[in-house]
């Protein structure tokens, strides 16, 4: 695939920047966001002055809050951009409500795990590979699976929710089940 | 066992930061105590990421070339003075150890959740075995509180013209629909009429907002929740 991120190259700047504040490897990182930042908070802030804040604010956070990182607990774009989104919903607050305070880290917190500790590494994968055979099943199969397993609604919520009868939701379900079992093997039970 | 949960559309506005702030807390004290939830969204927080730093790799090559004449000839910021000014202090921002934060209402002490902790709490008010504090989030429409019922006490049959939250923090209540716990995320809007009461008492964190000054942005976002009954 061509544009592929790479992943271990921004991980490892990024523990370089926070275990020998490392500018080189800030500067490759500042490079690879700061304009990507840029757009992304054009979009939300009117202003220009704003928008470059986005970056100056997010990126003095790298800079500074590079230790928080935790490469066990998601890829660096996600550290980075969760520090995008606090940054922006906070100006966000301060430009709407006339109030500072700040509240995006209690809310989002970037010291904490951002995946759940009690799933284990073999659990995340062999859900990331059900998760992509869902998403080859046909859009009314794949809506009904994702709100039955994944949601945990009942039938007659789903039958409710999607306004079908609850025959065609179990049917649905049954007919999704099938194709699942014969994408995921025999193990899969 | 935790049986409402945010809706996928909630989930991803939250992940994205488009809630208030208000919203957004109560889904995640609720994703503290509810791993399914936390789960979800960890995995569309790096799906967003993903999409948002993906492209455009073509386009960014010509600026990693070590030369200041290119970046200079981007837009509006000099990069390389921001660069400089951010990183002149190797400071890093100090890590604050969380500690608890209690709050009492009737003599009964509660640990505040985390995404509570620094936003204002008003005066409690008293009405009968329910006690209420606002959290002052200057929200305009959408009001926010931490709601207390008394063992044997509840609130009066209602309607909301717009929408209401209750999120269970503590304790356990009960509806016409069923029995709610710890950590259920309980979103209504007009067309339900309840009557929880509380037999054993409980904490609740509400969000509802005035159905005069209803706001096209959330009113929008809300829609998926008018079909899904409980």
């Amino acid at each position: 695939m061509p544009n592929e991120i790479d992943h271990s190259q921004l991980c490892l700047k990024l523990k370089a920047v926070a275990q020998s504040r490392d500018k080189q490897a800030f500067t490759v990182l500042f490079k690879f966001f700061a304009t990507k930042i840029l757009r992304i908070a054009r979009g939300k802030f009117p202003n220009e002055a704003q928008a470059n804040e986005v970056v100056q604010e997010t990126m003095s956070n790298v800079w500074r809050k590079a230790h928080l990182f935790n490469a066990d607990k998601g890829a660096a774009t996600t550290w980075v951009y969760t520090v995008m989104r606090n940054v922006t919903f906070d100006m966000l607050r301060k430009i709407k409500g006339n109030k500072e305070d700040n509240l995006s880290d209690d809310i989002w917190p970037m010291a904490e795990s951002m995946v759940s500790e009690t799933d284990n590494y073999e659990d995340h994968l062999a859900q990331d590979n059900l998760l992509s055979v869902i998403d080859t099943l046909p859009e009314a199969q794949k809506e009904v699976v994702k709100g039955f397993y994944l949601m945990e609604m009942s039938q007659e919520q789903l039958a409710t929710k999607l306004n079908l009868p609850l025959g065609t939701i179990k049917s649905r379900l049954r007919l999704a089940l099938a194709k699942l079992k014969v994408q995921l093997g025999e193990d899969h039970d | 066992m935790i049986k409402h949960h945010p809706t996928f559309e909630l989930l991803k506005s939250f992940v994205d930061g488009e809630l208030p702030a208000s919203l957004s807390a109560g889904i995640a004290i609720h994703a503290d105590m509810c791993a399914v939830c936390q789960h979800q969204i960890a995995q569309l927080t790096e799906q967003v990421a993903e999409a948002s730093f993906e492209f455009e790799e073509a386009f960014l090559d010509r600026f990693i070339v070590d030369s200041n004449d290119d970046i200079e000839d981007m837009p509006v910021i000099n990069f390389d003075q921001m660069i400089d000014d951010i990183t002149a202090s190797n400071a890093l921002t100090e890590t604050v150890v969380k500690t608890e934060k209690q709050i009492s209402f009737n003599e009964q002490s509660y640990t505040l959740p985390n995404a509570l902790h620094n936003m204002d709490l008003g005066r409690t008010t008293h009405i009968g075995k329910l006690s209420r504090a606002r959290i002052q989030l200057d929200e305009n429409e959408i009001h926010t509180s931490l709601l207390h019922i008394q063992p044997g006490g509840g609130v009066p049959e209602h309607t909301h013209k717009g929408f209401e939250l209750t999120l269970l923090l503590d304790g356990s209540f009960e509806d016409e629909n069923g029995q709610y716990v710890k950590g259920d995320f309980i979103m209504l809007n007009g067309d339900h009429q309840h009557h929880p009461i509380s037999p054993e008492g409980c904490l609740c964190y509400t969000v509802a907002n005035d159905a005069l000054h209803f706001t096209q942005g959330i009113n929008k976002l809300l829609n998926p929740i008018g079909s899904f009954i409980y």
